[in-house]
C-alpha cells in the first residue's frame, strides 16, 4: 500500500508519510486542493502526538478497568468541518467528510503502515 | 429519539453517553459502570479539547484550510473503538460498516460544532457562561 493508492480512496484530499518523530517524509496532494506541505508538516506532528495520547489512554484504560479490547491501536482520527484525517503511527490520510469511509481509511492505513514499518527495518 | 437511545438501539454499541464542560457531568447508558462512565467522559472531553486546540493551530498556518472548528475524533482499537462528536461518544465494538453507521448518526443527529468549544460544553448543564469561564 502506498500513498497513490490511499489517494484512491473516496474524497481523498492527500495522503503523507512521516518519521516517529512527526517529520514528513513523502505527501501527495490533489490537485486543487488547499491543503499545503507547511499544513502537512504541522498534521504529521500533531499524529505522533495523538498516536502516543491515544496509547497512553487505551493502555491506561485497559489496566483501570480490565476491559480489552484496545490494544494494538489501530489508529486514530480528527474530524474537521470539512475534512477528516485517519491516521495511524507512519501514515496518514486526509478526506472530505461527504465521501468518508473510516473503516476503508483505517484499514487502508494500517496496511501503508505496516509496509513504512517494514521499509524502516529493512 | 434521543441521540444516546438511538445510538444504543445498534447491535455491537457498547455504551453512548454525553459529558460538559470538565467531563465530570455526564449522562449515559450501556455496558459502563458510573465511576467508568466518568472516566470514559473525562478522556472524551480531554482528547475534544486537544483536537480542538490543534485545529486552532492549523487554522493560523493556513485561515480557512478546512479543519476547525474541530467536530470531533475517532479511536480505533484492536477490538473497539471510541468515536466523538462535540460532546457526544460512544464505545462501540469493531463489526463491519458499525463505525460508519455510529459517525453518520452522531454527525447527522449532533449537526456541525460551533466555534467556541467551551462555551458549547459549558452551556450544556446551564448557568451563566460568561461569567463562569471570563
Amino acid at each position: 500500500m502506498d500513498l497513490k493508492q490511499l489517494m484512491n480512496l473516496p474524497g481523498a484530499l492527500a495522503a503523507f508519510t512521516y518519521t516517529d518523530k512527526g517529520d514528513l517524509t513523502d505527501h501527495v496532494v490533489r490537485e486543487g486542493s488547499e491543503i499545503t506541505r507547511e499544513v502537512l508538516d504541522l498534521l504529521a506532528h500533531s499524529c505522533v502526538a495523538n498516536i502516543a495520547i491515544a496509547t497512553l489512554e487505551a493502555r491506561g484504560w485497559e489496566a483501570l478497568t480490565g476491559q480489552k479490547g484496545f490494544e494494538p491501536l489501530q489508529g486514530f482520527s480528527m474530524i474537521g468541518l470539512e475534512w477528516s484525517v485517519v491516521l495511524t503511527g507512519r501514515c496518514g490520510v486526509i478526506m472530505k467528510n461527504r465521501d468518508v469511509n473510516y473503516e476503508d481509511a483505517f484499514n487502508a492505513i494500517e496496511a501503508c503502515g505496516a509496509a513504512q514499518h517494514m521499509q524502516g527495518a529493512a | 429519539m434521543h441521540i444516546v437511545k438511538q445510538l444504543m438501539a445498534i447491535p455491537g454499541v457498547i455504551a453512548a453517553g454525553e459529558f460538559a464542560y470538565r467531563g465530570d457531568r455526564f449522562q449515559y447508558e450501556g455496558a459502563l459502570t458510573a465511576e467508568f462512565a466518568r472516566m470514559a467522559s473525562i478522556l472524551c472531553r480531554s482528547n475534544t479539547v486537544n483536537v480542538n486546540m490543534q485545529s486552532e493551530i492549523f487554522d493560523s498556518f493556513a485561515e480557512n484550510c478546512g479543519y476547525k472548528p474541530a467536530q470531533g475524533w475517532i479511536m480505533r482499537g484492536a477490538q473497539m473503538s471510541i468515536c466523538n462528536i462535540g460532546n457526544y461518544f460512544a464505545f462501540i465494538e469493531n463489526r463491519p460498516e458499525l463505525l460508519n453507521d455510529v459517525m453518520t448518526i452522531l454527525r447527522a443527529k449532533v449537526g456541525d460544532i460551533g466555534d467556541d468549544l467551551l462555551v458549547n460544553l459549558y452551556a450544556r448543564i446551564g448557568g451563566d457562561v460568561k461569567e463562569a469561564l471570563y
